[in-house]
C-alpha cells in the first residue's frame, strides 16, 4: 500500500515537474506582452498609458505584466519593418491604420478575426470606417484602437477680416472665398501636401473615388469626371494665388497651424490632436472648426488613426488577446480620451463631448468619412498620386490628363501584386 | 619570426623540387616568409569580406529579385527586369539628372575655393592656425545638424537668407521659396555641399603645398613670373596628385550625397529634388521594394566606378604628359 503510493506521489511529481518543464520557463511567474506604440515620450497619452491604463490591466490580471516601448513616431515603421525582416516582433503593436495591410501581406500579423473568439462582439461596437482599415483579403488582422479624421479649422477673426459671414460649407462657398480674398495677402486654404490625406477628402466630397472598390484600379475612378472637378477646384484655387506653395509638400514653408493663428490661411483641414498645439504655441488664437466642405458627393473626410494588431511571433496569444479587449473597454477608451486620443467606439459618442467639447465634430464628420484604400501598395500608390496631382498644381498638365496618368500608373502598381 | 626559422632548420633535408635542384630550401624558406605578410592582411580581410564583399554580393542578388524581406520568405527571380525598369523610370532619370547636377556644381566649387583658402592660408599672416581651424570646422560637425541648420536658413518666411537678400540688401522684394521649387532649392543643397566641404579640400591642398620647394617658386619669381604665373606654372603642376585625389574623392563625395537632401527636402517638393541616393532609400525602406532599389544602388556604383576610371586614366595621361 505504502509502496504504491510512494509510486503515486513520484509519478505525480514527475507529471507535475514535466508540465512545468514543457511550457515557457516564465509560467511559473508572469507572462510578459510587449507593446510597441509611437506616442510622443513627453506627452500625456503616454503618461495615461503608462500610469493609469495598464497598471488597472495589471491589477485585473495578475499574472499579465505588460512592457511598452515608445519609438518616436516617425521612426516606428522603418522598426517594425526591420524587426519583421530580423525576426524580432513585439507581440502587439499600435500600427497607423495604412501600415496593417502592408504587414498583413508580409505574413507577420495573427488574422485576430480567426484568434480573438469575440472578435465581432468587439468589432461592432467600432466605427465602421476604421474598423476596414483591418481587412486584408477578407481576413480581419487587428481592430480599431483610436481614430481621428480632418474636419475645416480656421479662426473667426480670419472670417471676419475676409467678410465672411460663416465658414465655407460647401465647395461654391470655398469658391467664393476665394473670389473674395483675390488680391489680399490672406490665402483662401491652405494644406501641407497632395497625400491621400490631403486630396481625398476633395475627390470623395465631389463624389469621386481612387480605386474602385474591389481596390483592384484606379482607371475609371481616379480619372472620373467627378474626381477630375476635384483637382480642378484646387487648381483653380492655386491659380487665383490662394493655395499656398506648401500645397506641393516643399518644406521651408509656413505650416497650417502658423498660417491659421497668423490670419495667413483662412481655413485647413486638420484632426483634434491640433488643439494642444494651438494651445501651447498660440495662446490667445481661438480656432474654430466646421465640417468638410461638400460637394456632390457629400461632405467625406478622410478617416486617420491607429489599430491594434497582433504579430505571429507573439509569445502569448492568450494574453495578448486580453490585453487588446481591455484596451477597447469603455474604461481604457474614456481614459485615453481624456489625453486626446478619440475612442474608437462609436457607441460613446454622447458621452465624449463632456470630456472635450471639441470630440463632437469630429464624431460628426467620422459619421460618413472614409478609409484610405487598405491595399498593401498604399504607400506607392500616393506617391504616384501626389506627384501627378502636383504637376497639375504647378500647371505642368491638365487635372484631366494628371489623373490619367496617375490612374495608369496605379494599375501597373496594383497589377504587381 | 624565430619560430618559422626554427621550423626551417629544424626540418629534415628537403626533397628536391621537381626542376628546382639546389634552390629547393632557399624557396620554400622565401614561400613562407611570403606567407607572412598575408597572415597579418587576413583579419582586415576577413572584415572586409563581412562588412563589404558579402552585402555588396548579397545586395547584387536581390537586385534580381522581386524581393520579399521577410527570413526565409520565397523571392521571386527577375533577372534583369529592376535594372531595365530604372531606365523607364522618369524619377530615376530626374533623380541622376539631380545628382549630377550637384556632383557638377559642389566639385568644381569645393576645387576652386578649398585651393584659395589654402594658397591664402600658407602664407605667413597672422592667426593661421586659428583660420585653418575654423575652415575645417564645417567638416567636422554632423551632416544632420547642418542640413537642419541649412534648412532653417532657406525658410521662406522667417528664414535668414531671404532676410538678408529682401530686408538687408533689398536685391528682391519677393520672398524666394527657396525648397519649394526644383532649381531653388538645388542651389540651396549645393550651398551646403560647398560650404560643409571647402574645409577638406583646403587641408589637402594645405598639406600638398608644403612640398612644393621652395627654390622653384623663388626662381620663377627672380625670372620675373607674375604670381599668377607662378601658381599656374610652378606650383599647380607640383599639386597635381593633391588635385587628382581630391577630385577623384569629391565625385564619389557628389554621387553619394544623402543626408543633406533627406533632411532639407526629402527629395521634394514631388520629386523635384530627389537624388540617386535618396530615391534608392525611398525605393527600398518606404516602398519595400527592395530588389528596385538594390539595382539603382549598383547603377550608382557603376557610374561611379566608371567616372573614377575616366579620372584615373585622365590624371595619369597628364601626368605621362
Amino acid at each position: 500500500m505504502t509502496g504504491t503510493k510512494v509510486l503515486a506521489m513520484l509519478a505525480a511529481t514527475a507529471l507535475a515537474t514535466a508540465g512545468c518543464s514543457s511550457a515557457d520557463p516564465a509560467s511559473s511567474g508572469p507572462v510578459t506582452v510587449t507593446y510597441w506604440h509611437g506616442y510622443n515620450e513627453t506627452g500625456e497619452e503616454l503618461q495615461t498609458l503608462r500610469d493609469v491604463v495598464i497598471p488597472a490591466f495589471e491589477k485585473a490580471h495578475p499574472n499579465i505584466k505588460v512592457k511598452q516601448v515608445p519609438f518616436p513616431d516617425e521612426a516606428l515603421r522603418q522598426k517594425v519593418l526591420g524587426a519583421a525582416a530580423g525576426g524580432e516582433l513585439p507581440c502587439l503593436l499600435r500600427s497607423d491604420i495604412v501600415w496593417v495591410p502592408e504587414l498583413a501581406k508580409l505574413g507577420v500579423l495573427e488574422p485576430l478575426d480567426a484568434k480573438l473568439k469575440d472578435f465581432d462582439a468587439l468589432a461592432k461596437r467600432t466605427f465602421p470606417g476604421p474598423l476596414e482599415t483591418n481587412k486584408y483579403r477578407d481576413k480581419y488582422y487587428g481592430l480599431p484602437l483610436d481614430t481621428n479624421t480632418r474636419v475645416l479649422m480656421y479662426t473667426p477673426a480670419a472670417l471676419k477680416a475676409a467678410g465672411l459671414e460663416k465658414a465655407p460649407e460647401t465647395f461654391e462657398d470655398v469658391r467664393a472665398a476665394a473670389a473674395k480674398l483675390k488680391g489680399s495677402p490672406v490665402k483662401a486654404f491652405a494644406d501641407g501636401g497632395t497625400d491621400g490625406w490631403n486630396l481625398l477628402p476633395w475627390i470623395w466630397s465631389a463624389g469621386g473615388n481612387l480605386l474602385n472598390p474591389e481596390l483592384t484600379k484606379a482607371s475609371g475612378h481616379l480619372d472620373s469626371p467627378a474626381s477630375v472637378a476635384a483637382v480642378q477646384l484646387l487648381v483653380d484655387l492655386r491659380n487665383e494665388g490662394q493655395l499656398p506653395d506648401i500645397m506641393l509638400g516643399g518644406t521651408g514653408g509656413t505650416p497650417t497651424d502658423e498660417g491659421i493663428a497668423k490670419g495667413e490661411y483662412l481655413s485647413t483641414l486638420d484632426g483634434p490632436w491640433t488643439f494642444p498645439i494651438y494651445e501651447k504655441q498660440f495662446p490667445g488664437v481661438t480656432v474654430a472648426t466646421s465640417k468638410m466642405p461638400a460637394g456632390p458627393g457629400g461632405s467625406v473626410s478622410v478617416v486617420g488613426g491607429e489599430d491594434i494588431v497582433m504579430t505571429k511571433s507573439c509569445p502569448d496569444k492568450e494574453a495578448g488577446g486580453e490585453f487588446i479587449r481591455y484596451l477597447l473597454s469603455d474604461e481604457a477608451q474614456l481614459e485615453m480620451a481624456k489625453v486626446g486620443q478619440m475612442p474608437v467606439l462609436a457607441d460613446l459618442g454622447a458621452r465624449l463631448t463632456s470630456i472635450k467639447p471639441y470630440y463632437g465634430i469630429f464624431v460628426e464628420q467620422l459619421k460618413t468619412a472614409r478609409p484610405r484604400p487598405p491595399v498593401p501598395q498604399y504607400k506607392k500608390i500616393e506617391s504616384l498620386l501626389s506627384q501627378h496631382v502636383s504637376e497639375a498644381l504647378k500647371g505642368t498638365v491638365s487635372p484631366k490628363q494628371a489623373l490619367t496618368d496617375a490612374a495608369r500608373a496605379i494599375d501597373a502598381v496594383l497589377a504587381q501584386d | 619570426m624565430s619560430v618559422l626559422a626554427s621550423e626551417a632548420t629544424a626540418r629534415p633535408a628537403p626533397v628536391p623540387v621537381r626542376g628546382s635542384g639546389p634552390r629547393g630550401p632557399r624557396l620554400s624558406t622565401r614561400l613562407r616568409a611570403a606567407r607572412v605578410p598575408y597572415l597579418f592582411l587576413l583579419p582586415g580581410f576577413a572584415v572586409f569580406v563581412l562588412v563589404m564583399a558579402y552585402p555588396m554580393a548579397q545586395a547584387f542578388r536581390i537586385s534580381l529579385h522581386e524581393w520579399n524581406i521577410l527570413p526565409g520568405a520565397e523571392s521571386t527571380f527577375v533577372g534583369i527586369a529592376n535594372y531595365l525598369r530604372a531606365l523607364e523610370d522618369p524619377v530615376f532619370w530626374k533623380a541622376l539628372v539631380n545628382t549630377g547636377v550637384y556632383m557638377l556644381a559642389t566639385v568644381p566649387a569645393q576645387l576652386a575655393l578649398g585651393m584659395l583658402v589654402a594658397l591664402l592660408l600658407n602664407r605667413a599672416i597672422k592667426g593661421r592656425t586659428w583660420f585653418r581651424a575654423l575652415y575645417y570646422l564645417p567638416v567636422v560637425t554632423s551632416w544632420v545638424v547642418v542640413s537642419l541648420l541649412f534648412r532653417y536658413l532657406f525658410v521662406t518666411d522667417a528664414g535668414l537668407v531671404n532676410y538678408v537678400l529682401v530686408d538687408i540688401l533689398h536685391v528682391t522684394d519677393t520672398r524666394i521659396a527657396w525648397l519649394q521649387n526644383r532649381w531653388t532649392a538645388m542651389v540651396a543643397i549645393c550651398a551646403l555641399g560647398i560650404w560643409k566641404g571647402v574645409g577638406w579640400s583646403m587641408i589637402i591642398f594645405l598639406a600638398a603645398l608644403q612640398n612644393v620647394p621652395k627654390e622653384l617658386t623663388e626662381a620663377a619669381e627672380l625670372d620675373g613670373a607674375s604670381p599668377t604665373r607662378r601658381f599656374f606654372s610652378v606650383v599647380l603642376p607640383m599639386l597635381r596628385a593633391a588635385v587628382a585625389f581630391v577630385t577623384i574623392m569629391l565625385v564619389i563625395g557628389g554621387f553619394n550625397a544623402f543626408t543633406s537632401i533627406y533632411l532639407m527636402t526629402g527629395g521634394g517638393p514631388g520629386n523635384d529634388t530627389q537624388v540617386l541616393l535618396t530615391y534608392m532609400y525611398e525605393q527600398a525602406f518606404d516602398f519595400l521594394d527592395f530588389g528596385y532599389g538594390s539595382s539603382i544602388a549598383y547603377i550608382l556604383t557603376l557610374i561611379v566606378f566608371a567616372l573614377s576610371v575616366v579620372q584615373f586614366r585622365v590624371f595619369r595621361y597628364s601626368e605621362e604628359d
